[in-house]
């Protein structure tokens, strides 16, 4: 049996704020001095590298779609960004709001517009889409892996939500 | 290689098109990089590239996106803001761009509203006019 195994390394979003399953989900992310990528971006101007601002609001729309379908799906990916933009630097002591919009929520498909912002000041942007699966349908010897995963993203929800 | 801007222009377009994703139409002159077309640190090193195979010239990634190694130096940036050393420092790196707005309020937050497609036009510009 396989030791306990953390199922991501990096986690975006810190809390949950308010969900709407189906249509809308509100997340933050408090930015910290303490996240290791930061002591290279940049050595004297530490901010929040803009990939990591768009994985908070792709984030945040996994989760909507996983409470959408009951943790339907094992895999829950991103598909395409378009439309990103960038308008501020997120720097340690901000406190990141992400609201997510959903347009649809299908079986397999889903797709959103989140943006990020700290005191109504805009951070972050952005239009994209999801795709979500399950191993077993790739290949039928991956069933166990797929339970062992939703089990653990139901275990991070719980402490996303705050339960 | 004489290029006319028209000319230039057309060739950042594609880069841009290719490196960041977007719609051509969304490439005018006026957008900035970041906060228009949403290009950030990884894709600065793909801009420089492609900008160099597009236009056969080399070009020092310093050199064209100043901001990332100025703001990494203590005596340009103080309090969220560039010092008077760090501005000329910017001024000496960007001399086609006009930094009067910016001059006013140099937050290190508004720095990238500094980077529009014109000044990447303009960089390619005054290097092929320089070598011609």
């Amino acid at each position: 049996m396989r030791g306990k195994r953390r199922i991501m390394k990096f986690i975006l979003i810190d809390k949950v704020v308010k969900i709407v399953p189906g249509k809308e989900i509100q997340t933050v992310k408090n930015v910290s001095l303490s996240e290791e990528y930061l002591a290279d971006h940049f050595p004297t101007f530490p901010v929040l590298p803009g990939v990591f601002l768009l994985q908070g609001l792709i984030e945040s729309a996994c989760w909507l779609v996983r409470e959408t379908e009951n943790f339907a799906h094992s895999m829950v990916l991103l598909a395409q960004a378009k439309n990103v933009k960038y308008k501020s630097f997120a720097a340690p002591g901000m406190n990141i709001q992400y609201t997510v919009t959903a347009k649809t929520i299908e079986e397999n498909i889903s797709s959103f517009a989140g943006t990020g912002s700290c005191n109504g000041e805009p951070i972050v942007e952005a239009k994209f889409s999801l795709r979500h699966f399950n191993l077993v349908e790739k290949d039928s010897k991956f069933a166990a892996e797929d339970a062992y995963i939703i089990e653990n993203l139901k275990e991070r929800w719980k402490l996303l939500k705050g339960m | 290689m004489a290029m006319t801007r028209d000319e230039i222009l057309l060739e950042i377009q594609n880069v841009l098109v290719d490196a960041l994703g977007v719609d051509e139409d969304e490439v005018t002159p006026d957008a900035t990089l970041m906060g228009d077309l949403g290009a950030e640190s990884i894709d600065f090193l793909d801009i420089v590239f492609r900008m160099e195979k597009a236009f056969g010239i080399k070009i020092p990634r310093e050199e064209l996106f100043p901001a990332e190694s100025l703001l990494s130096t203590a005596e340009y940036v103080s309090n969220g803001k560039l010092t008077p050393k760090g501005f000329d420092e910017l001024k000496k790196r960007m001399p086609h761009s006009d930094l009067s707005a910016f001059a006013a309020d140099p937050s290190v937050n508004k720095i990238g509203d500094l980077f529009t497609v014109d000044v990447l036009v303009n960089f390619v510009d005054a290097r092929l006019n320089a070598a011609g």
